[in-house]
C-alpha cells in the first residue's frame, strides 16, 4: 500500500494545473550582484545559460505527471529581467526540451524612460499584475503551484497572490500594503482592479522557494505552511510527490538527473531528503514509500542496519506522537506587517566585520 | 569526501555553537558531517541559520556527557551520549574522525574504548597546537605539543613514540618537511630532568628521522626553537593552562587599567591594532582544536568554550588529517623504527 498522501479516488475530471515559475535564481543560476556580472548574462546566449541543477527535469515531471492523469497543465514563466534577453531565454528553454505555455518578461525600458527607475527594482507590483492577468485567462478551479527563489520577492508577491485569490485579501487591505512596499502609484490600482476580478476561491496549493542565498528555513515561518523553501529540486520533488503532483517515477528522474549531471552522490540525496522529513514538509510513512523505490534503484544509499534499530524506530514514533498537530488551514491573510518588517531587516546593510580566517595549519 | 562525526551536545555552548560551526563549514567546503546528538535541538539550531543540508546528517541520541561529569562514570554509564555515540560511529566506518569540544577525560576515555591503538603504540597523546614566537621568515606560527594530558605519567618508549608521533602529525598537517623536535626539560643539558628524562633524551638522539633539537626549557616553548615539544601530560597540561592563565590575566590587566586612567585609555586605544594581532595570535579558534594521536581513528578536542568558528575550524583540521593519511603516516613512522623502541 501506498502510504504517500494522494487525492482521494474519484471520476470527476481534476482541475487544471497551473505552474508559474520564476526565471532568474529559480531556474537559471544567473549572476547579477555586480554590473559586471549583470553586462555579462545580458550577451549571453541560450548556450551559455546555466540552469539550477533538477529544475528542468522537475518541470518535465509536473507535465508527465499531469498528462498521466489526464489533467489539463500549463506551465508559465514570469520574470523580471527585460524583453531584450527573451530570446536568448527561449533558446536555454528549447535546449533543455522545456514545453511551455507562456513567458513573460518586464519591460524595464518602459520605466527607464519614463524616469522611473525605482521601477527597475521594484518586482512586486509587476509580478503580482501579471499572476492576476494569467489567473483571470485561466479556467474556473484552477489550482496553482508557484515557484520562486529566496533573492528578492517572490515570497512575498506569491503569499500576496494566493491570498488575493482565496478571496481573504480584498483590494482594501491590498492596496496599504502594496503602498508600503513603493510600488508604483500608477500600478496599484491596476494591481487592485485585477484583484477584484479574480478573488475568491482556494487556488495556490504550495509556493515553492528555492534556497539559492541559503535563508534560513525558519525565517519563511510567517509565511506559514503553504510555503516551502526548499534548498534543491530534489526536496522540491519529494513535497511535489508528497501532494500527489508528481510519482515516485519522477522523483527518481529528478534524482538520477542530480547524480549524473550534477555532482550530486546518493549519500547528498539522502541528506536532503533527511532535511524535508525533520522540517516536516512530509511525513515519515510519505518519506519512506518513496525512499524505498530510490533505494532499491541505487539513488539512495542503501538502508542501514543497525544494532538496536528497533529501539530507534519506537522512540521515533513515540517522538512523532509527541509532535504538535499540523497547522489548521489558514483562514485569514497572513500577517503582512511582520512580513514586510522582516524584509526591511533583511535587506539593511549588515554591519562590516573582519573577515573571518580559516583553520590554521 | 571525508565525513567527520561532530558532537553536537558537548561544550559549555552545545548545541548551539557546534550546529553553527557545522552549518558554516557545509557552506564553505565539501566536508561531510554527522552531527551526533539530540535531533529537535539540532535542528532548532539549523533551521534558525544558513546551511547546506546536503552535507549535513543527523544521528539522534538522547543523553551528553557534562563538563563536570566523572569521565570514567560518564563513559561507562551514558552510553546513549553524544560523544560515546559519535566515537562507536566513526570506530564503526560511518565516519572517518571525530570533532567534540565536550569533556576531555570522557573524549580520550571513549576514543580508548572504542578505537584501536595503532601497531605497537602503548598510549595516545592528546596533541595541542598553540602559537609561538617564529625565529625565521616562513616557519610555522604554531607549535605541537604532546602530551597535554592523555598519559599523566610516561616511560621513556612513550615519551618516545609522542616525538614520532607528533613529528609525523606536523609533517601532514603543518607541512613542516622536517620538524623540530624538543623535549620538555628543566635545563638544556642532556643530563639533566631525572632518570627518564635522560634515557628519553639519549632514545631520542639516537632516531635519526627525527630532527632532534636536545632539551627545550619553559622559555623556549613560546620561541621557535623547536616545531614539536614533548613531555608528560601532567606536565604538559600544566604548562598549557599557565599560557592560557597568563594570556587571560594580561586581557584584565589592560581592561583594569584602562578603566582607571584616561591616558592608560588612550594609550590602549593607539596600540590597538597591535593588541587586535596579538588576541588572533593567541585565539584557540583558529586553530581547530588538539588531536588525541594514536589511534587508528583521528579525535579532535576543540576548547570547551568552542564557538561555531572554532568547532569549524576543528572539522576542517579532521578533514585535512582525514585527507592527508595522518593516523598511516603515525603508523607509517613508527612501524619504520621499531615502535619507538631504540
Amino acid at each position: 500500500m501506498s502510504l504517500i498522501r494522494r487525492r482521494p479516488v474519484s471520476h470527476a475530471p481534476l482541475p487544471a494545473l497551473l505552474c508559474r515559475w520564476d526565471l532568474d535564481k529559480t531556474y537559471l543560476r544567473s549572476e547579477f550582484d555586480t554590473l559586471r556580472q549583470l553586462w555579462r548574462t545580458a550577451r549571453e546566449s541560450g548556450a551559455d545559460k546555466v540552469e539550477v541543477p533538477g529544475v528542468a527535469d522537475v518541470i518535465k515531471a509536473l507535465r508527465n505527471a499531469a498528462d498521466r492523469r489526464g489533467r489539463p497543465v500549463a506551465i508559465h514563466f514570469i520574470s523580471a529581467s527585460p524583453p531584450q534577453i527573451g530570446k536568448a531565454i527561449r533558446e536555454k528553454l528549447a535546449l533543455d526540451g522545456i514545453r511551455y505555455d507562456g513567458i513573460v518578461f518586464k519591460n524595464q525600458l518602459q520605466h527607464i524612460a519614463r524616469g522611473r527607475f525605482r521601477n527597475l527594482r521594484e518586482h512586486v507590483g509587476f509580478k503580482l499584475a501579471e499572476l492576476l492577468r494569467g489567473r483571470q485567462g485561466s479556467a474556473p478551479g484552477t489550482r496553482e503551484v508557484l515557484f520562486g527563489d529566496d533573492w528578492e520577492s517572490d515570497p512575498l508577491t506569491y503569499s500576496l497572490y494566493a491570498d488575493v485569490v482565496a478571496g481573504r485579501l480584498p483590494p482594501d487591505r491590498l492596496g496599504p500594503i502594496l503602498t508600503r512596499i513603493g510600488v508604483d502609484p500608477e500600478a496599484v490600482p491596476v494591481v487592485l482592479g485585477l484583484a477584484e476580478e479574480v478573488g475568491g476561491a482556494e487556488g495556490v496549493e504550495r509556493i515553492f522557494i528555492n534556497l539559492e542565498r541559503r535563508t534560513p528555513p525558519a525565517s519563511f515561518q510567517l509565511f506559514g505552511p503553504r510555503l516551502v523553501p526548499a534548498f534543491n529540486y530534489f526536496q522540491t520533488a519529494i513535497v511535489l510527490a508528497a501532494d500527489g503532483l508528481i510519482d515516485t517515477e519522477d522523483v527518481a528522474r529528478v534524482a538520477r538527473a542530480l547524480l549524473d549531471r550534477s555532482g550530486y552522490t546518493p549519500r547528498r540525496l539522502e541528506n536532503s531528503l533527511a532535511d524535508v522529513l525533520r522540517r516536516n514538509l512530509v511525513s515519515l510513512d510519505a518519506a519512506r514509500s518513496l525512499s524505498e523505490p530510490l533505494r532499491a534503484d541505487g539513488l539512495l544509499p542503501p538502508a542501514r542496519r543497525r544494532r538496536g534499530e528497533w529501539v530507534e524506530r519506537m522512540r521515533a514514533r513515540l517522538r512523532r506522537l509527541r509532535r504538535p498537530t499540523p497547522p489548521a488551514p489558514q483562514t485569514g491573510p497572513l500577517d503582512y506587517d511582520a512580513i514586510l518588517d522582516w524584509y526591511r531587516d533583511r535587506f539593511r546593510p549588515a554591519p562590516t566585520r573582519p573577515d573571518d580566517a580559516g583553520a590554521a595549519s | 569526501m571525508p565525513v567527520i562525526a561532530v558532537d553536537a551536545m558537548g561544550g559549555d555552548h552545545g548545541p548551539a555553537e557546534a550546529v553553527r560551526g557545522v552549518a558554516q563549514v557545509s557552506l564553505e567546503t565539501d566536508i561531510e558531517c554527522l552531527l551526533v546528538g539530540d535531533e529537535h535541538k539540532i535542528q532548532a539550531v539549523l533551521e534558525q541559520v544558513p546551511y547546506n543540508p546536503e552535507s549535513i546528517e543527523i544521528l539522534h541520541c538522547r543523553d551528553q556527557i557534562g563538563m563536570d561529569d566523572d569521565p570514567r562514570e560518564a563513559v561507562k554509564q551514558k552510553k546513549d551520549a553524544s560523544l560515546v555515540v559519535g566515537v562507536r560511529a566513526v570506530a564503526e566506518g560511518r565516519a572517518e574522525a571525530m570533532v567534540s569540544a565536550g569533556n576531555t577525560g570522557a573524549s580520550i576515555l571513549a576514543c580508548a574504548k572504542r578505537f584501536t591503538l595503532l601497531p605497537g603504540i602503548r598510549r595516545a597523546a592528546l596533541a595541542s597546537v598553540y602559537p609561538r614566537y617564529t625565529e625565521y621568515p616562513g616557519q610555522d606560527p604554531l607549535a605541537l605539543l604532546l602530551d597535554a594530558g592523555a598519559t599523566v605519567h610516561c616511560e621513556p618508549a612513550e615519551l618516545v613514540q609522542f616525538a614520532l608521533m607528533g613529528s609525523a602529525y606536523a609533517r601532514r598537517i603543518s607541512k613542516v618537511p622536517s620538524p623540530r623536535v624538543g623535549l620538555l626539560n628543566m635545563g638544556r643539558e642532556d643530563t639533566k630532568g631525572g632518570e627518564a628524562l635522560v634515557e628519553t633524551n639519549r632514545r631520542l638522539r639516537q632516531l635519526p628521522v627525527l630532527n632532534f633539537v636536545g632539551n627545550v626549557e619553559g622559555h623556549d616553548l613560546v620561541r621557535g626553537r623547536a616545531d614539536v615539544i614533548v613531555c608528560e601530560g601532567m606536565l604538559g597540561n600544566v604548562a598549557l593552562k599557565l599560557f592560557e592563565g597568563v594570556s587571560e590575566v594580561l586581557t584584565d590587566v589592560a581592561r583594569a587599567a584602562a578603566e582607571r586612567r584616561l591616558m592608560w585609555r588612550v594609550g590602549l586605544r593607539l596600540l590597538s591594532q597591535g593588541i587586535e594581532k596579538v588576541q588572533a595570535l593567541t585565539d584557540y579558534s583558529q586553530y581547530g582544536g588538539s588531536p588525541i594521536l594514536g589511534f587508528e581513528h583521528l579525535f579532535i578536542k576543540c576548547h570547551g568554550r568552542s564557538q561555531a568558528r572554532a568547532i569549524a575550524n576543528g572539522v576542517k583540521v579532521a578533514a585535512k588529517a582525514v585527507r592527508d593519511r595522518v593516523p598511516a603516516e603515525i603508523a607509517d613512522a613508527l612501524s619504520g623504527h621499531g615502535g619507538g623502541h631504540a
